[in-house]
């Protein structure tokens, strides 16, 4: 695997599954209109290389006023897609991001993969979102989630899919993670240095 | 039937060991690949 990794930004690229073309299309819409998001879950093990499937890309987006999300909504349809789970902008704004729930983005008529949208809640989502990691892939940039985070974060979740998708994170980049921060992650997240490390297969 | 589910514990353990050797070995092989070959596997898998 070819990657530069420097300053907060990895850059590599690569032949684009659907899945990145997807995310890639989406997100450009959010630069386009400044709106800043971080990329959180499982797509950040993905787009390195994990190989699994997944019906949903999660994002995490800063809140912002309704007459801009409106305008986010018009260019999201333009572009061909549509909200899966409410068909009324308003509603979506009012009832499900201002309530902390999320919306599902998907290509027109399709159901998967969707994209997960919602706005920061306090704790790990902010952080997520005020600390990105900028991927540059095959040109354009992508926010995702710092790999110190997200490792912790899947490990506070526990489920054997998640444990595999820090250890494989953890392994890829080993020389970039900066384990004291990774420790403070898993002790904000209430997760035991032994047993991350034993799931990392390294002490810590 | 009657399972062991003692047993059964046991197995779900050692799959779960296995699948984080088999996370190894496939990191392994992606550090060496260059991203064109294992992009080009992946890219209908993730669809």
């Amino acid at each position: 695997m070819e990657f530069e990794f420097s300053e907060g930004t990895i850059r590599f690229d690569k032949v684009p599954s659907s899945l990145d073309a997807f995310v890639a299309s989406f997100c450009a819409l959010l630069h386009a209109r400044r709106i800043p998001y971080v990329i959180v879950s499982g797509y950040v093990a993905l787009v390195f290389g994990r190989s699994r499937m997944t019906e949903d890309v999660d994002i995490i987006a800063s809140e912002i006023p309704e007459a801009a999300f409106s305008l986010l909504w018009d260019d999201v349809y333009r572009a061909g897609y549509e909200c899966i789970n409410v068909t009324d902008k308003a509603s979506a704004y009012r009832e499900y991001l201002r309530n902390g729930s999320a919306l599902r983005f998907a290509a027109r008529g399709t159901f998967i993969p969707n994209m997960e949208f919602k706005f920061a809640k306090p704790g790990p989502e902010e952080y997520a979102l005020k600390n990105p990691l900028t991927l540059v892939l095959n040109g354009a940039p992508l926010a995702i989630s710092e790999f110190e985070l997200q490792i912790a974060y899947k490990l506070f979740l526990g489920s054997e899919k998640d444990i595999e998708d820090a250890r494989f994170l953890f392994r890829l980049f080993r020389p970039h993670v900066r384990i004291n921060l990774l420790k403070t992650h898993l002790a904000g997240l209430g997760v035991g240095a032994k047993r991350a490390g034993g799931h990392l297969g390294e002490s810590l | 039937m009657k399972f062991d589910p003692v047993e059964l514990k046991k197995q779900k353990k050692r799959n779960f060991t296995e699948r984080l050797a088999f996370i190894d070995q496939y990191v392994d092989w992606l550090k060496r690949t260059p991203n064109r070959v294992w992009s080009e596997q992946l890219k209908d898998f993730h669809k």
